[in-house]
């Protein structure tokens, strides 16, 4: 609800409209890939909020490590599995 | 002296002298009775205010008193009772004093005439109760039952059911309905003398308890008026229709409009089209609503539920010996940075897992937030160290919003539980539903009220509370969820969306229903098992999931979808039609994707339906709300276009009203439109963004 402090989503998009001349400067591929990042923040917002911090853009970035985290443990998985085919 | 037993009506106060009431006998009569019935309200503050306050009121028509009453949150202090012999001059007494000494608070004094007599008999509105007549007085009053009753006795109510052939707004009616005693005819209201004579007529043989009316607010009764100025469709003769002008305000972040109100006296008058939740409570409900809440059913049938609500917080302050203020005193405390960033938070909103699920399990706390304050005791007055649970006091006694809420907590279970219990074609679904739908929504909006900035009863910390509480309580239930194995799928304020493998059948949930019950304390149900469930991503980024947005098909193959076209106001028939049409296609699968292909094609078919002029042109009318006044747009709107055809045609157009429009050239067009005039492209263009929006994500996955 929030009815005086900006909530978590609010101060995320703030910082994103806050980035978007470091985004400009990006080349496109990056941009996209920024943009991802952003995205994988928004997966746990109800986290950040919930930590209550004063300034949540740090629970967002650990937010985005979490994802990136997550694809490298897909992506491990998944070499170990295509390893264990090729060893049969 | 006379003895009487029947339904008590309505109550108001009479112009000369005490309260009239209406009984319904059960021997069939409508009596009109009278009761003395003096009313009191209360100023305090400063000594030698209240002493000037005392010398003004003097030479009135009223009797004073030096007293002591508890104010909620100061308790107990020294207040001047007012007390007029005639409850129709308080309100002129109270503003003139209030006038001249601003700086006193004053106590009871806009409280609803119907609340104080409920409060002093004991009896309630639409119960039964004896009286005991002297001559036409009333002198005993003894309630038989208690609005409370899960099955009250059924009100034997004359209705009389009128409405035109169109709606007023569009077209001029050429005929009116009426519908009583299982009898049905028209009238065309040209010539208008035989049709006036056989409504006065009806009034007097037929003599209705209900007049249940389409668009009778806003049109029949002043246009009644208008064409005879000596109507009078009120079975009290010695009052006159009572007209309250239109109104436009903002509530819940939205402008809201409200019609031209008629009030009758001895007998009811609702308008379907006028009254907020008839759509969906219906007359059982607005009979509910009234019962529970004590205001009278014309009020409560066009009232926000917030009148309810405040109105039985009224009600437990005037049984409890509290007084009520007028003006609320209590604002937001001081606090913290820290402690403002930890506090000002709504209720828990999850991220959704974007895709297709199969076997998940819905599951909703009841009555989550009424719940928790009945459970945990919070209540504006009561301080942390009252919360029952946190602090293991048991004996603690209710605040004024816990027993305020606990009777209306357990009808409402309870009466959902009867209903879950009959056979869905059992006569008695119905009205259960529709009284059960006017209970929650009663609960609904006593969570806001608590933090609603004109509340009389209303402190923000308590509703903080709240949510804090709700909020833990959803991740304690997480947790369990967790524990026990599942996959946590989505959490909505108050619902989980849980999954697990190899669970699919209603029973299998079962002991993951208990064990949160038992963590939490609040009693939570299975809403139902999906066969399959979709939550779409945001259509701006894929990658983004979107809250409050999903479709899906319970295993009984009924649909369930939020957040779509098909759930908006805005959306036509056409397009809902054809969105809901192709959900039934889906769920005819066990995999939505099967279906994909079925569902393109049907939506192809109505999208060549629309182009070949082949579609009604009534699924196609559009209907959006003004969100301003019509002078406020600086780029007219297609509605505010539409809508400045309406002010032409001598419509009063107000912000709030909702405009029924078609897409007609580059605007909207409110009437005599033709299939040619229709901006097709516009519809296609609708019905696509219908289609995406369930298609998209499905394509990507069978892709």
């Amino acid at each position: 609800m929030g009815r005086t402090v900006t909530t978590a989503t609010q101060q995320l998009q703030e910082t994103e409209a806050m980035l978007s001349r470091f985004r400009r400067m990006l080349r496109r591929s990056d941009q996209y890939l920024l943009d991802g990042l952003f995205a994988q923040a928004r997966l746990h917002i109800a986290a950040i909020s919930h930590t209550d911090a004063l300034l949540p853009f740090e629970a967002a970035l650990l937010a985005m490590l979490l994802e990136q985290a997550r694809h490298i443990a897909t992506l491990e998985h998944e070499i170990k599995l295509f390893k264990g085919q090729g060893d049969e | 002296m006379n003895e009487h037993t029947g339904w008590l009506l309505d109550f108001y106060g009479d112009t000369q002298d005490g309260l009239i009431m209406w009984l319904l006998s059960d021997s069939g009569e409508r009596l009109r009775l009278r009761m003395n019935f003096p009313v009191t309200f209360y100023a305090a503050g400063d000594f030698n205010t209240l002493r000037q306050a005392w010398r003004f009121l003097q030479g009135k028509d009223v009797s004073l008193a030096r007293t002591r009453r508890r104010d909620l949150f100061t308790g107990e202090r020294d207040v001047l009772a007012v007390t007029s012999p005639n409850p129709a001059n308080v309100s002129k007494i109270f503003y003139e004093l209030s006038g001249i000494f601003p700086s006193l608070d004053y106590y009871d004094a806009d409280t609803p005439l119907s609340l104080r007599f409920i409060a002093r008999t004991g009896a309630h509105m639409l119960g039964r109760c004896r009286i005991q007549l002297d001559g036409e007085t009333v002198t005993v009053i003894e309630a038989l039952d208690s609005p409370w009753e899960l099955a009250p006795a059924s009100l034997p109510l004359r209705i009389l059911e009128l409405s035109p052939d169109v709606d007023p707004i569009v077209q001029t009616p050429g005929k009116l309905t009426f519908l009583y005693e299982r009898e049905e005819y028209s009238l065309n209201l040209d010539p208008l003398r035989p049709l006036l004579i056989i409504l006065k007529n009806i009034l007097r043989r037929f003599d209705p308890d209900l007049i249940l009316t389409d668009y009778g607010d806003t049109w029949l009764f002043p246009k009644l008026r208008e064409w005879d100025a000596s109507f009078n469709p009120n079975r009290d003769r010695s009052r006159e229709m009572l007209v309250r002008d239109a109104n436009s305000y903002f509530a819940y972040g939205q402008v809201i409009y409200r019609g031209t109100q008629t009030h009758l006296f001895g007998r009811w008058h609702i308008d379907r089209k006028n009254a907020l939740l008839f759509r969906e409570i219906g007359l059982q409900g607005v009979l509910e609503l009234a019962r529970v809440s004590g205001i009278g059913v014309q009020e409560a049938a066009r009232k926000s539920p917030g009148a309810g609500i405040t109105a039985m917080q009224m009600l437990t302050a005037l049984r409890t010996g509290v007084l009520v203020p007028v003006v609320k005193q209590q604002a937001e405390g001081r606090k913290s940075l820290a402690n403002l960033i930890h506090a000002d938070k709504g209720g828990l909103i999850y991220q959704p897992i974007i895709g297709v699920h199969k076997h998940v399990a819905q599951i909703d706390f009841a009555s989550m937030y009424p719940s928790i304050m009945v459970e945990h005791n919070i209540s504006p007055e009561t301080c942390p160290e009252h919360r029952r649970r946190e602090q293991g006091k048991e004996d603690v006694e209710d605040g004024i919003i816990p027993q305020t809420l606990r009777p209306l907590v357990e009808k409402r279970l309870a009466l959902k539980q009867r209903h879950m219990e009959l056979n869905p074609r059992d006569c008695r679904v119905k009205a259960l539903k529709e009284r059960s739908a006017a209970l929650k929504w009663l609960l609904v909006v006593c969570f806001g009220y608590l933090g609603y900035k004109n509340a009389r009863f209303g402190k923000i910390e308590s509703h903080e509370t709240v949510t804090a509480i709700s909020r833990e309580l959803m991740l304690q239930a997480k947790e369990t969820a967790e524990d026990m194995g599942f996959t946590v799928l989505h959490m909505y304020v108050d619902s989980l969306f849980v999954q697990k493998d190899g669970l699919q059948e209603q029973g299998d949930f079962k002991p993951l229903l208990e064990a949160i019950h038992t963590q939490t304390g609040i009693p939570i149900a299975l809403e139902g098992v999906y066969k399959w469930l979709v939550f779409p991503p945001s259509k701006r980024d894929k990658r983004v999931p979107v809250p409050n947005r999903y479709f899906g098909v319970f295993q009984n193959g009924e649909i369930k979808a939020r957040g779509i076209a098909l759930r908006r106001h805005d959306t036509c028939r056409f397009v809902a039609a054809t969105q809901l049409g192709m959900l039934k296609i889906m769920a005819q699968a066990d995999d939505p994707v099967e279906k994909l292909l079925d569902a393109q094609i049907f939506m192809e078919g109505q999208l060549r339906r629309l182009r070949a002029g082949k579609v009604p042109l009534d699924d196609l009318l559009v209907a959006k709300k003004l969100s301003r006044e019509l002078n406020a747009y600086k780029v007219p709107s297609p509605a505010a276009l539409a809508a400045q055809q309406l002010q032409k045609q001598g419509v009063k157009v107000r912000a709030g009203m909702h405009i029924h429009f078609w897409y007609a050239g580059n605007g909207g067009k409110v009437s005599e439109v033709s299939m040619k005039q229709i901006n097709i492209p516009r519809y296609c263009r609708l019905l696509e963004l219908a289609a995406e929006e369930i298609l998209a994500i499905l394509q990507d996955l069978s892709a």
